[in-house]
């Protein structure tokens, strides 16, 4: 294959991997699906990177993508310790959950009131022993469900 | 121990004071009741260093060989400590250095630039050293009577270290020989002043009249530092005595003998090595107000009655042995300056001669004790600025013999209405107590001395200086009565009028040419004006004041006395049941004192020597003022006036008071419209509020509200546009992470769109 049509599809790849995860963390509040499609569209950057590397026919693309990879990785484990916490603290994942960090003068945005967790026990998911199969927890849909 | 310099002695006499001072700063509350012990030692040793400079100087100068002929040689010893501050070439004569320096003989130097540099150094020469001996030995006995008298205060380490402050203050003012240095410790007495007057500063009236002495001060000391440009402008030095320049030149002195020499017969004032024209009356008249605010001299004598807030003691060694004497000291000191122009001369015996009288005036009707003491004080400098602006050398030393026999009987004065203050509970009004003399006899006896000495009852020392100065004055009133004396003092005596027929030729003609930085026609007239002040008949005015204020001081003095001391015996409940005569250590500086008030004047009288003494002091050597010299003839008819002058007062005081108990504003009553005008002060301080405070007040109330309307105003319309804009942008917080998360995509995108604009076009 010629390098230009290469080039072409490696950056439409690229373009629609950004535009996915451009798409999801504006539309989701799932702090992790939010992190999830931020590493989306950092993957987007990095075939486009690659693309244009082989292009060139120049290593500096690809080795900037693998320090991408390398600090999105640490990035990675320092978001997931934040969004963690952030569940400690409020019992869920919702990023609104975090809205009353606004100024206070102004109004809640409420687009679908969220079902109170102070009626529910706090149950914890748990991991089964290994090797064994794990046993469906009637609560977990519930937990799931506000997740 | 013997082998002590002078100049080391010099440097001790004012450092003993200060480590005393530092001393019972630090330790003093360690050393609780004894925490007088190292302030009273430091002033001990001062004074003791003082009386063995006295004796040196006095050795040096020699014995009085009768009538002074020709002028004693000067006697002057300076001690350089160390170089404060140097700025190079900081003085260029003018191009004309006649005008800057009219007469300044060493035209070899006068050309160069000079450094501005101010070397603190000390100064010994008789005037120094007798202001020294009287300062050191007045506040040992004042320091060992307080105490007994400051023994009860819980601030007692606080009054010993600021009173050896201030004595330490004191001795460098006079002993310093720079005018900036002199001016650093005459704010630095001040300070001192202030902070003893506002000793018990819990108390609003003393924290008042703390304030208001040190705001009147300021008046004074304003004059002083403009007085202090002026010389440094005209002289280009502010040393007293000559110094030597970097190339080995002498740089003449204001009061240095370079200067005084070569000022010759002093005969012709404009031409004779002083700055001249305006500013030399100006310089001397500037100088006049320092004095005046610093010895409560009219008009700015409304501080020192109120500073009797301040505890006894402080009121008896500053507020009348001592402080209040720097401005005569300053004039004395400054005296070749002053009778250069005989205008300005005359302007400090007006000054004198006005206060003395309406001192005394409202000293007769006072009824607090330490307040009729107070305003004897300001009458009695007026006495000592009276006989200062006769410019003869009689004048000069009479006011300073003067000032050391006031010195004695004043502080024992004060001591004794502080022993009865003690004693009564407080209580200092005169109506509320009598006949103390049988309950406290040495209290009663020491203050009669006192008293007689102030009043000018004959052998005490009060008639010999008082007399001296009412001779002083009749010389110049009646100038032929006594003898040819004025004939060889023209420049001091009838300045003007008679100068031409004296003067030769080559000095008039002089005179024509020297005022070339001179006065603007109006500034001239001012100084003329001045000048013709300086005439027999003002002189006659003068002289009959202080004749009459002689009889209301001894009038007022022995009201108080009559008052306080005799009649039935008369206690406040104040004092409560154990009345009783004070303690020795506060009966045997009265003593001493009242021994001093009763010999310091006939011996010093008789033997003429503090007179010979001072003469040799360098700015009272030269020739203007030791021409003048006059015999210390007692003039009998003069005497017999004073006398009788004071008879007069101390009879109609026995008339009025003696052995009656008088409860009521009597002596105002009995005055009529005058008595409520003494009573009121000549409404000084209701002058001074209605011109002065009140007009600032409305000033500062003013200023006040355009500072909160105006001008914080204005400054809140600065804050409150980044608040406004903040508002704004606070509605974009919304806590939503995907607004804010669409807010960047917006931000790329318009970046995206801009770029892609810029690269098509």
């Amino acid at each position: 294959m010629t390098p230009l049509p290469l080039l072409q599809n490696a950056l439409t790849v690229g373009a629609i991997l950004f535009a996915l995860g451009l798409v999801g963390i504006l539309t989701r509040r799932n702090l992790i699906v939010m992190f999830l499609s931020a590493e989306l569209m950092l993957q987007g950057i990095s075939v486009s990177l690659v693309a244009w590397s082989r292009f060139h026919g120049d290593w500096g693309g690809q080795i900037l993508v693998i320090f991408v990879l390398t600090v999105a990785a640490c990035e990675a484990a320092l978001a997931l310790v934040f969004v963690l916490q952030a569940f400690a603290r409020t019992g869920r994942l919702d990023a609104a959950a975090w809205q009353s960090l606004r100024e206070s003068s102004l109004s809640r945005v409420v687009d679908q009131e969220l079902p109170s967790i102070d009626t529910l026990p706090q149950v914890w998911p748990t991991l089964s022993p290994a090797g064994v199969l794990p046993q469906a927890d009637e609560n977990e849909p519930l937990q799931r469900e506000h997740v | 121990m013997e082998n002590i310099s002078p100049s080391t002695l010099l440097m001790l006499v004012p450092l003993l004071p200060l480590a005393g001072a530092i001393l019972t700063l630090l330790f003093g509350k360690a050393l609780g009741s004894r925490a007088h012990l190292p302030a009273i030692a430091g002033i001990a040793g001062a004074a003791l260093g003082s009386l063995v400079l006295l004796v040196g100087t006095s050795l040096e100068v020699g014995v009085a060989a009768g009538v002074h002929a020709e002028p004693v040689r000067p006697v002057e010893m300076i001690t350089p400590l160390w170089q404060w501050a140097t700025v190079e070439n900081a003085y260029t004569p003018a191009a004309d250095t006649q005008a800057a320096i009219p007469g300044t003989p060493l035209s070899a130097t006068t050309h160069e630039a000079r450094p501005f540099s101010i070397t603190v150094a000390l100064r010994l020469d008789p005037l120094t050293a007798t202001m020294l001996a009287i300062i050191t030995c007045v506040g040992l006995l004042v320091a060992i009577y307080s105490i007994g008298y400051m023994h009860h205060d819980p601030g007692y380490p606080r009054f010993f270290s600021l009173f050896a402050l201030f004595v330490f203050s004191m001795t460098m003012l006079v002993a310093a020989s720079n005018f900036l240095i002199v001016y650093v410790f005459w704010e630095a007495v001040g300070a001192c002043s202030y902070l003893l007057i506002g000793f018990w500063f819990h108390k609003p009236e003393a924290a008042r009249a703390a304030k208001k002495a040190f705001l009147v001060n300021r008046i004074g000391d304003f004059g002083l530092a403009v007085a202090v440009f002026l010389l440094w402008m005209s002289y280009g030095t502010l040393d007293f005595h000559d110094t030597l320049s970097a190339n080995g030149t002498i740089v003449p002195g204001i009061l240095g003998q370079t200067r005084l020499a070569d000022a010759g017969g002093y005969q012709l004032s404009d031409a004779a090595g002083f700055a001249g024209g305006t500013i030399g009356t100006v310089i001397c008249l500037l100088l006049l107000l320092a004095a005046c605010g610093k010895s409560a001299q009219v008009p700015l004598h409304v501080w020192l009655p109120d500073a009797m807030e301040g505890p006894t003691p402080a009121s008896a060694l500053i507020h009348a042995a001592t402080m209040v004497t720097a401005g005569v000291y300053l004039v004395t000191r400054c005296a070749p300056l002053f009778v250069a122009y005989p205008g300005a001369l005359v302007m400090v015996s007006i000054v004198g001669a006005t206060t003395a009288m309406i001192a005394a005036l409202i000293a007769t009707v006072q009824n607090d004790l330490k307040r009729v003491l107070a305003y004897s004080t300001i009458s009695q400098l007026g006495y000592m600025f009276a006989s200062l602006g006769t410019g003869t050398l009689l004048g000069f030393t009479a006011a300073i013999f003067h000032l050391l026999t006031h010195a004695f009987f004043k502080a024992l004065l004060f001591l004794g209405a502080g022993s009865v203050m003690h004693s009564m509970g407080g209580v200092i009004d005169m109506r509320r107590f009598g006949g103390l003399r049988r309950v406290m006899p040495i209290t009663a006896a020491t203050f009669l001395c006192g008293a007689c000495a102030l009043a000018g009852v004959a052998p005490f020392a009060g008639f010999f200086s008082k007399d001296e100065i009412l001779a002083t004055l009749h010389s110049k009133a009646w100038p032929e009565a006594h003898g040819n004396h004025q004939q060889e003092s023209p420049a001091a005596g009838h300045a003007n009028t008679e100068m031409s027929r004296l003067m030769p030729t080559a000095l008039i003609s002089s005179a024509g040419t020297a005022p070339v930085g001179s006065p603007s026609g109006n500034a001239a007239s001012v100084k003329d004006g001045l000048n013709s002040l300086n005439r027999p008949d003002v002189w006659r005015v003068l002289f009959l004041m202080s004749l009459v204020t002689a009889g209301l001081t001894a009038f007022y003095t022995f009201r108080a006395v009559f008052m306080t001391f005799t009649g039935p015996v008369c206690v406040p409940e104040e004092a409560g049941h154990s009345v009783h005569e004070s303690p020795p250590v506060m009966t045997l500086p009265l003593v001493l004192l009242a021994a001093a008030s009763v010999v310091s004047g006939w011996v010093l009288w008789s033997t003429d020597w503090l007179a010979h003494f001072l003469s040799a002091t360098p700015s009272l050597t030269f020739a203007a003022v030791a021409q003048t010299a006059v015999a210390p003839v007692f003039h009998l008819n003069l005497a017999i006036q004073g006398t009788l002058a004071a008879a007069i007062g101390i009879v109609i005081a026995a008339i009025g008071h003696l052995g009656r108990r008088s409860d009521g504003p009597q002596m105002e009553r009995f005055l009529g419209p005058f008595g409520t005008l003494f009573a009121n002060q000549f409404w000084f301080d209701q002058l001074y509020s209605g011109l002065i405070i009140k007009p600032f007040m409305l000033l500062a109330t003013l200023a006040a509200i355009i500072d909160r309307s105006v001008i914080d105003g204005l400054v809140e319309c600065v804050a409150r546009v980044p608040l406004a804009i903040g508002g704004l942008l606070r509605q974009l917080q919304s806590g939503m992470l995907q607004r804010y998360a669409l807010a960047g995509v917006m931000g790329v995108l318009l970046m995206v769109l801009a770029l892609a604009w810029q690269l098509r076009s």
